[in-house]
């Protein structure tokens, strides 16, 4: 059952990017662990293109545990906003360590660092996991800015965006509002597949 | 400063990109913040980037002895200490030209000043510098002992090296959390321009920033950037608009 919802998960996600610039996922809490691992199915059917995850959620190391060696997945690059302010210390080749995640200025540099050395003509995909969680940390104003921006930047440059939400009841009304910028919405429910 | 419309690339594309290309070239520059705010690291990155198009830089630094100063730049991806090696880049500890010429009190009479100033012009001219650093204007005004010694100071320096074509900053160290542009109030009326280092306080975190605030015969952007130093030297990115 599992392994058919992430099968048809990754069949979802890798047919709106194909189609769509920016994608935002609502998926209930108990789904997120088969989402990841969806995207991780599509970051390997996809090894020629450069992905970047934004990790707000969980820290790298939950990656490492889940998928093993990382390395295994050279074509994406991490950028952990959590582990620090865990006080979370480790050092990774795929991962850059954000101090805090209110420290959305250097998230975009970072992306800028990264995508500016990717090689030409490689497709380029991000994934910011999550909305719900910067809302956390941040002034829902100073989220809103940054995904305007980031949303912006990233269809100017043409990187494909995926952005999450972990919908626990009733949607915040700033993150109903930022997730419908996006080009294609996918919900995920149980009845899903 | 000398209007000629050349502009001298800090190399650092967001900076450049707010100044419309750069900094007028032989500007006199007020590169103000606190401690730690990364005024020592824009200065080299900005020498550097300089050496590396094959422009001569200078630097005096009051503040930290040259074994500290070497150490803490070899670990910034943008430095190449071949630069300084070939002299393409030439660092020099001001305190042991004072020593040398003799300048070991504390407050310096106005032909002290006037002695050091030739000293600084003399070396200036002598390696052709194109764009040269005094890290920092502060701990140098500090042995002044007029106001007016300070303005005399650096409007002559500043209109020797304009005349020369050198592009100059002049660091100023400011107390932590002040709006403030130097210590005596006197540099940022002489200077062509201003940029300040701050930071911004958002869930307890601080956010660094960059500002210009001030910059002769350029339409720049006076919004504030954030900036990050990290092995890759100074970034920049527009700061999201707290509340």
């Amino acid at each position: 059952m599992t392994t058919t919802l992430i099968e048809g998960l990754k069949e979802r996600i890798s047919t709106s990017i194909s189609m769509y610039e920016s994608i935002g996922i609502i998926l209930p809490g108990t789904n997120y662990t088969d989402l990841v691992q969806a995207l991780f199915g599509c970051i390997k059917e996809h090894p020629n293109d450069v992905w970047v995850y934004i990790t707000v959620t969980r820290p790298f190391d939950s990656f490492v545990k889940m998928f093993g060696d990382i390395s295994r997945y050279p074509n994406v690059m991490f950028i952990d906003c959590i582990s620090r302010a865990s006080g979370i210390v480790r050092r990774d080749e795929q991962c850059i360590y954000i101090e805090s995640p209110t420290m959305l200025e250097r998230v975009a540099m970072e992306l800028n660092n990264i995508f500016n050395k990717a090689p030409e003509g490689s497709g380029k995909h991000l994934v910011l996991d999550s909305l719900t969680t910067l809302m956390i940390y941040n002034d829902p104003s100073l989220v809103t800015e940054f995904f305007y921006q980031l949303l912006n930047k990233t269809r100017a440059e043409g990187i494909h965006s995926i952005s999450l939400v972990v919908e626990e009841g009733e949607l915040d009304k700033y993150i109903n509002k930022l997730i419908y910028l996006n080009d294609k919405i996918l919900k995920v429910r149980d009845s899903f597949i | 400063m000398m209007n000629t419309g050349e502009k001298c690339e800090t190399g650092i594309k967001e900076l450049d990109v707010q100044m419309d290309g750069g900094i007028p070239v032989g500007s006199t520059v007020l590169v103000s913040g606190s401690s730690g705010s990364g005024k020592t690291t824009l200065c080299m990155q900005f020498l550097v980037n300089g050496a590396k198009k094959g422009e001569k830089g200078l630097f005096f630094t009051i503040t930290e002895p040259l074994f500290k100063l070497m150490g803490n730049l070899e670990k910034f991806e943008f430095f190449d200490k071949s630069l300084v090696d070939s002299g393409m880049i030439t660092i020099i500890d001001l305190r042991i030209i004072f020593e040398r010429m003799g300048l070991d009190s504390e407050k310096y009479t106005v032909e002290d000043a006037s002695a050091l100033l030739d000293v600084i012009k003399d070396i200036a001219k002598e390696l052709n510098a194109k764009r040269l650093v005094i890290d920092s204007i502060t701990a140098l005004c500090y042995r002044l002992q007029t106001r007016e010694m300070i303005r005399d100071f650096i409007f002559k320096l500043g209109t020797f090296l304009a005349d020369m074509k050198c592009t100059t900053f002049l660091t100023s160290e400011v107390p932590p959390g002040k709006f403030a542009f130097s210590q005596y109030g006197i540099e940022e009326f002489i200077s062509d321009g201003i940029m300040f280092l701050g930071d911004v306080e958002r869930g307890g975190d601080l956010v660094r920033t960059l500002q210009i605030v001030k910059m002769r015969g350029v339409n720049h952007s006076r919004a504030k950037y954030a900036m990050n130093i990290s092995s890759r030297g100074v970034e920049l990115a527009p700061l999201l608009k707290t509340r």
